[in-house]
């Protein structure tokens, strides 16, 4: 292990893909409701902002890169072409990877093949990211193919590289800029300040600016990893461009707000302003005012730093479009799931794995692959190294690290598997009776029913009959609270006490008692009804409720529901109680009633200024 | 089936019995008591169990909220496999065989109509389909909801009858009702109109202060139609670029020779 960095960074990568793994099991076996925090007023999240939004963008390096030194003959920027053009190779391959996670029915991803609606610019991104895919897999293919057998297919693709650079080109510019026009059927949710016609051209230019930097910020990472000296002349001319075509970016995006009148939105103070002010600072003005100054320029460490900065605003800026501006409209805080983050995170490590590999045994930066494989080839040449107390042969390098990765893989999955949730959230909805217990309001929003508990009290037998409604079996049992046993009120609660029918029964023996002798499977279902023992403890004071033989006692809506309606239909045919329409929905959810109207300016809702009226 | 079906909800005669919730879930075999809310559940009680609901608001108005099955359906423009197709009757429906399950649909509804089962490994995308099956089979000649309506506040039939329907009342009680029919022309017009006493801008995404009367399709289009043009005019400036660079430099080359073989005889 020569180099430490560099194994330790490997290490972390497959800490990140072995808790991805996990976390994709159970997104393929359970749906997305598990594992992200997506929801009906926020169907689209991390996935879609920072791997597909962020991830098409990132990898903008590749056409821009190809661009410079193919098209416009700016040769000194060679050495940044190729692995510009692999990382968007890998970065397309995470965005299809990070679509089948994202996509309900991932095994239908290939219908837009057949399936078309030219009219979707969703249509348009998938087919243009497909052919890209395989653009860019020609325009990579000859690095590889140059170390195998395949010579002639290597001839011919090396010839065609120009055509192939161009199409590409080509591509991008539809996609980069469609992947703004997602968002131009929705002004009634991405926020003013990133609406407008001009988001396909926006996304454009900010796709070329992203990928200037992400060519700078990628080369200074593998650098430091490799521990090279960092190239700085390519460095400081692109940062030069860089600056260019931020301020461009700024300036374009300030006139077309101004053009919209939305400038004054910027200073508003609302969320939405303070996101975008943050995001302009890092993606455009901070590192286009320092890229323009030479002494910045001939930093490394501050190259390194302000094109981190670029990029973080930049995918800032895909999410905040995508995702964080529309809470404006839906009024819904999406925070992503931590499971979000750990696929998202796995897919960059997995690719990061394989642009490392790739650059470690193929050509793509000639003068780092000789680096590397001297080091290989002094490792191989080296004694044999034992551990220093077992004396046991710990293999060749490349042996060595394979076990350590591999462990950790498994070790992070094991992790993933036991500590990722398998259910899913269920919103709580506090039911709450408003004082006096005439208005039961439940659920958020005004959904209230008019109905009277004194009333209803006093028929079924006063102060102790609490039960007959709420509990249906403990009889005497007035002192406990209701939520101790009901915690979500609309969820029915288990009111049978296995252990303690167990004791007064004689222990196991007793079994068969509630089981059966020939029930296979001692299971609750299966067993006894209470009723079938139990008939005198239950409500006999109030005859029409139905006898209850569920082990559940009801929730709050199925204790009205299931036990109101019965009754009422019943005393609604009884002709001295003469209401016939007692029986009917609008006997309670019915509203208008003088005397409700009174009730409900009595308990104005605390949750809204105007109250419920 | 009628061309142009189309429901007229009178805000007014609503009870909210939730009746034709009943009939809704009846008829589309969704389960009575469906999946417990995720955080960050619509606050109008629609779901994929619940196609229709009823939204309870102030002084006892009561709103029914469903598909709207706009004329030209913004939900079917962005579907990228045209999982989603209007009719040519008119109901806007779903067919889950196309679907890859991308969720833009739920986006690009104004109304957010469109719900997803989050609880499947295997997910629809769900939301009315103005029973269009039951309808086109002659099964039915009214949508259930419309049929299990006790005081008739939402009635049914073909888009200009209902138009009229709603002008005639508008017009014989000026006082009772806004002058205005939701849903004749916003975003293109919808195939679900309301009249009500109240205002019901609410229905919308940021009570629809961004929706005009154009259709949002044309929003898209607008910038997906020059794209061939765009395609085949980046390829054409990209290659003009590398064929003038290439000639300069070939021509800046040729000049080099020339000159040094220029110079050469004559410094001998």
């Amino acid at each position: 292990m020569e180099n430490r960095r560099l194994f330790l960074f490997k290490g972390f990568m497959w800490v990140l893909a072995g808790l991805a793994a996990a976390v994709a099991v159970l997104r393929f076996a359970l749906g997305l409701g598990v594992s992200t925090a997506l929801s009906d007023t926020t169907p689209w999240g991390l996935w879609i902002g920072f791997d597909v939004m962020g991830g098409v963008a990132l990898a903008a390096g590749g056409f821009v890169m190809a661009a410079v030194v193919h098209v416009f003959h700016q040769e000194r920027y060679h050495a940044a072409a190729r692995p510009a053009i692999l990382t968007a190779f890998l970065g397309y391959g995470a965005v299809a990877v990070g679509l089948l996670f994202d996509l309900g029915l991932p095994w239908n991803i290939w219908h837009p093949i057949i399936f078309w609606n030219p009219r979707s610019p969703l249509f348009e991104v998938a087919w243009c990211v497909m052919l890209y895919l395989t653009v860019l897999a020609l325009e990579i293919a000859p690095v590889i193919l140059v170390k195998t057998p395949f010579q002639k297919l290597h001839g011919l693709l090396s010839r065609l590289a120009l055509p192939i650079m161009i199409l590409g080109i080509m591509l991008s510019t539809l996609h980069q800029s469609s992947l703004g026009s997602l968002l131009l059927i929705m002004p009634f949710r991405v926020h003013p300040l990133w609406y407008s016609h001009l988001l396909p051209e926006l996304f454009f230019v900010s796709a070329i600016c992203l990928g200037l930097s992400m060519v700078m910020l990628e080369s200074s990472v593998t650098s430091w990893l490799y521990k090279r000296e960092p190239e700085m002349e390519m460095l400081s001319g692109l940062a030069r461009l860089a600056s260019f075509a931020l301020a461009f970016y700024f300036l374009f995006k300030m006139v077309d707000l101004a053009i919209q009148h939305k400038l004054g939105l910027i200073f508003d103070g609302s969320w939405p302003s303070s996101l975008f002010i943050i995001e302009m600072l890092l993606s455009a003005v901070i590192p286009a005012v320092l890229f323009a100054i030479p002494a910045v320029r001939r930093s490394s460490k501050a190259l390194w730093f302000l094109a981190a900065c670029s990029v973080g605003g930049f995918v800032l800026d895909r999410i905040n479009a995508s995702g964080l501006s529309q809470v404006w409209a839906t009024r819904n805080f999406y925070f992503p799931a931590w499971t979000e983050f750990a696929i998202s995170l796995g897919i960059v490590s997995a690719c990061v794995l394989v642009f490392l590999f790739i650059e470690e045994h193929f050509p793509v930066d000639p003068h780092a692959l000789e680096q590397t494989e001297a080091e290989r080839k002094k490792q191989e040449s080296a004694l044999p190294a034992f551990a220093p107390f077992a004396q046991v042969w710990l293999g060749e390098g490349w042996r060595k690290s394979a076990r350590v990765y591999s462990f950790l893989f498994v070790l992070a999955m094991a992790f993933g598997l036991t500590v990722a949730p398998k259910t899913e959230p269920v919103l709580q909805m506090p039911a709450k009776r408003a004082v006096g217990a005439d208005i039961l309001r439940m659920g958020p929003g005004p959904r209230y029913v008019y109905f009277d508990h004194k009333k209803h009290q006093d028929e079924a037998g006063g102060d102790k009959s609490c039960c007959i409604c709420h509990h249906l079996h403990q009889k005497g049992d007035v002192g406990t609270p209701c939520v101790v046993c009901h915690q979500k009120m609309f969820l029915p609660t288990n009111i049978f006490n296995h252990e303690a029918h167990v004791a007064a029964l004689n222990g196991k023996a007793s079994c068969a008692l509630c089981h059966g002798e020939a029930e296979p499977v001692k299971v609750a279902p299966l067993a006894k009804k209470c009723s079938e023992c139990h008939e005198k403890d239950f409500m006999a004071q109030n005859p029409a409720v139905k006898v209850f033989d569920s082990k559940w006692a009801p929730s709050y809506k199925d204790a009205m529901h299931k036990m109101c309606i019965p009754c009422h239909e019943e005393k609604a045919k009884d002709p001295k109680v003469n209401q016939p329409n007692l029986g009917r929905c609008g006997a309670c959810h019915d509203s208008g009633t003088a005397t409700e109207k009174a009730y409900l300016a009595k308990f104005p809702d605390s949750s809204k200024p105007g109250g419920v009226k | 089936m009628i061309e142009n079906p189309c429901i007229l909800t009178d805000v007014t005669k609503c009870i909210g019995c939730e009746q034709c919730v009943a009939a809704c879930k009846k008829i589309n075999g969704l389960p009575e008591a469906g999946a417990p809310p995720r955080p960050g559940a619509t606050p109008d009680g629609l779901s994929a169990d619940r196609w229709t609901t009823v939204i309870r608001k102030p002084d006892n108005h009561f709103v029914r909220k469903q598909c709207r099955h706009c004329l030209q359906p913004a939900c079917v423009s962005v579907c990228p496999v045209g999982a989603l197709q209007k009719t040519p009757e008119g109901p806007v429906i779903y067919d889950k065989s196309i679907c890859m399950g991308c969720r833009y649909c739920m986006l690009g509804c104004p109304y957010g109509i469109p719900h997803y089962q989050w609880d499947s490994a295997n997910p629809s995308v769900r939301k009315c389909i103005l029973c269009y099956p039951s309808l086109k089979s002659g099964k039915i000649d009214k949508p259930a909801c419309v049929t299990a309506c006790p005081t008739q506040a939402t009635i049914f039939g073909a888009r200009e009858e209902m138009l009229q329907e709603a002008k005639r009342r508008l017009k014989a009680e000026p006082s009772k009702y806004i002058q205005k029919v939701w849903g004749e022309t916003e975003v293109g017009g919808t195939s679900v109109l309301y009249i009500a006493d109240i205002s019901l801008d609410f229905l919308a995404w940021n009570g629809g202060k961004q929706l005009t009367d154009e259709p949002l399709p044309t929003l898209t289009w607008a910038a997906l139609k020059p794209v061939p043009f765009e395609f085949i005019g980046m390829g054409a400036v990209m290659g003009s670029i590398y064929w003038i660079i290439e000639r300069r430099k070939k021509l800046m080359a040729e000049k080099a020779r020339e000159n040094a073989s220029e110079e050469g005889p004559n410094g001998k």
